[in-house]
């Protein structure tokens, strides 16, 4: 065991055995090893693996170059041509502008889907009335029922509902209904609440 | 002026790095000249009996494969270090998995040294080396790199997936078991 106290000089032991040290503390590493044989033993120890570790197989260099794979080549984009950097920004704006089209008439369909005059409950609002946003219909003819007519221009998102008797509708307005119907978003989650009769004596 | 092959300043890892990323094979000879052998030292050292030159072939492929990764927040011998354990904790795990399901044989039972025993003739070597078998794993590891490769407690943290100070205490309780083995021989 080493029996010397200076913790400082056993840390360094290894570092002065590979002369990774400043001149400084190299210095006061030899000037220590000349007068501790503890740490001149352990030194010894360190150079005896040192050295004992060196009959490792040597290592054909060429051979492991050879199995390394190429490197990948990537072209930064700053690297691209001037021109091929204006056709990448139209593009990029064109998707941009299509995405934002589309977007807006998802919008604004999902907006006329809504009844007229929904009231929507949110927890600490109490109850906003919302209002359908009117879009002109692309074909103004007026919607026509048996008994009914909305006139041309005005939204008839209750359509389906007036339409119990679908055999007296008229090609177009058959039409418009399916179009209506395609407006939907998704059918109901649950099924109605079971109508019990005042009568049954329940 | 350009200076002569001889004046010219060692190029670094990073710069060797660059060029290869260029195109340029050279510097990754250059770079496999540079560490290879400290690898294979590693190796030994750890334990490995067969196998080191293919062993330190993957470790440069895999580097090679996924330079990309590394940051320079270590030197790249430190990287390549902890590349080469993992590959050596892989296929000692794969040696055990295979010792379960295949009979064990005679060449079996041979030290884990055994690959150096024809190598090392100084008795001291010997001695040394035997005083290593005695050591646990992480301890034998962190000594290797500590005495043979010279690396400091924080290079050696990184590799071995520890802290400096756990590294530190390896290190003393590794030298103070070689020292012990080594008093009452």
């Amino acid at each position: 065991m080493n029996k010397c106290m200076n913790s400082e000089i056993q840390e360094m032991l290894p570092d002065l055995l590979h002369d990774a040290l400043g001149a400084d503390a190299r210095g006061r590493g030899e000037a220590h090893l000349a007068t501790c044989e503890e740490c001149r033993e352990e030194l010894e120890i360190l150079r005896a693996f040192k050295s004992a570790a060196v009959f490792a197989p040597a290592i054909n260099v060429d051979r492991v170059v050879r199995q390394i794979p190429p490197y990948r080549t990537i072209v930064p984009a700053t690297d691209l041509p001037a021109r091929t950097r204006v056709v990448s920004w139209l593009v990029a704006a064109s998707v941009a502008i299509t995405v934002l089209g589309v977007g807006s008439l998802l919008v604004a369909r999902q907006n006329v889907t809504q009844t007229p005059g929904a009231i929507v409950t949110a927890p600490n609002a109490g109850k906003i009335p919302i209002q359908p946003t009117q879009i002109p219909s692309p074909t103004p003819e007026p919607f026509t029922l048996p008994g009914i007519v909305v006139p041309a221009g005005q939204p008839h998102t209750h359509a389906l509902a007036l339409a119990a008797d679908v055999d007296g509708l008229s090609d177009g307005n058959l039409v418009q209904l399916m179009n209506e119907m395609n407006r939907f978003d998704a059918l109901p989650a649950t099924e109605p609440d079971p109508v019990i009769s005042v009568d049954s004596g329940y | 002026m350009t200076p002569s092959p001889a004046n010219r300043p060692e190029e670094t890892d990073m710069e060797l790095i660059d060029r290869w990323k260029a195109g340029d094979t050279r510097a990754a000879t250059r770079l496999v000249g540079r560490h290879s052998q400290a690898l294979a030292r590693f190796a030994a050292s750890a334990g490995e009996r067969d196998g080191i030159e293919e062993l330190v072939q993957d470790t440069f492929v895999r580097a090679f494969a996924s330079l990309d990764s590394f940051r320079g927040e270590s030197t790249l011998r430190t990287w390549l270090f902890t590349i080469e354990r993992r590959l050596m904790l892989d296929r000692r795990r794969a040696e055990r998995r295979s010792r379960d399901t295949v009979p064990v044989e005679e060449s079996d039972h041979v030290s884990e040294y055994g690959a150096l025993d024809s190598l090392i003739a100084e008795e001291m070597q010997e001695r040394v080396r035997r005083s290593l078998e005695a050591l646990s794993p992480t301890q034998r590891e962190v000594f290797t790199l500590r005495v043979q490769q010279g690396l400091s407690y924080k290079e050696i943290a990184v590799i071995v997936d520890s802290t400096e100070g756990a590294a530190r205490v390896h290190y003393h309780n590794a030298i103070r078991t070689v020292k012990e083995f080594l008093s009452d021989e």
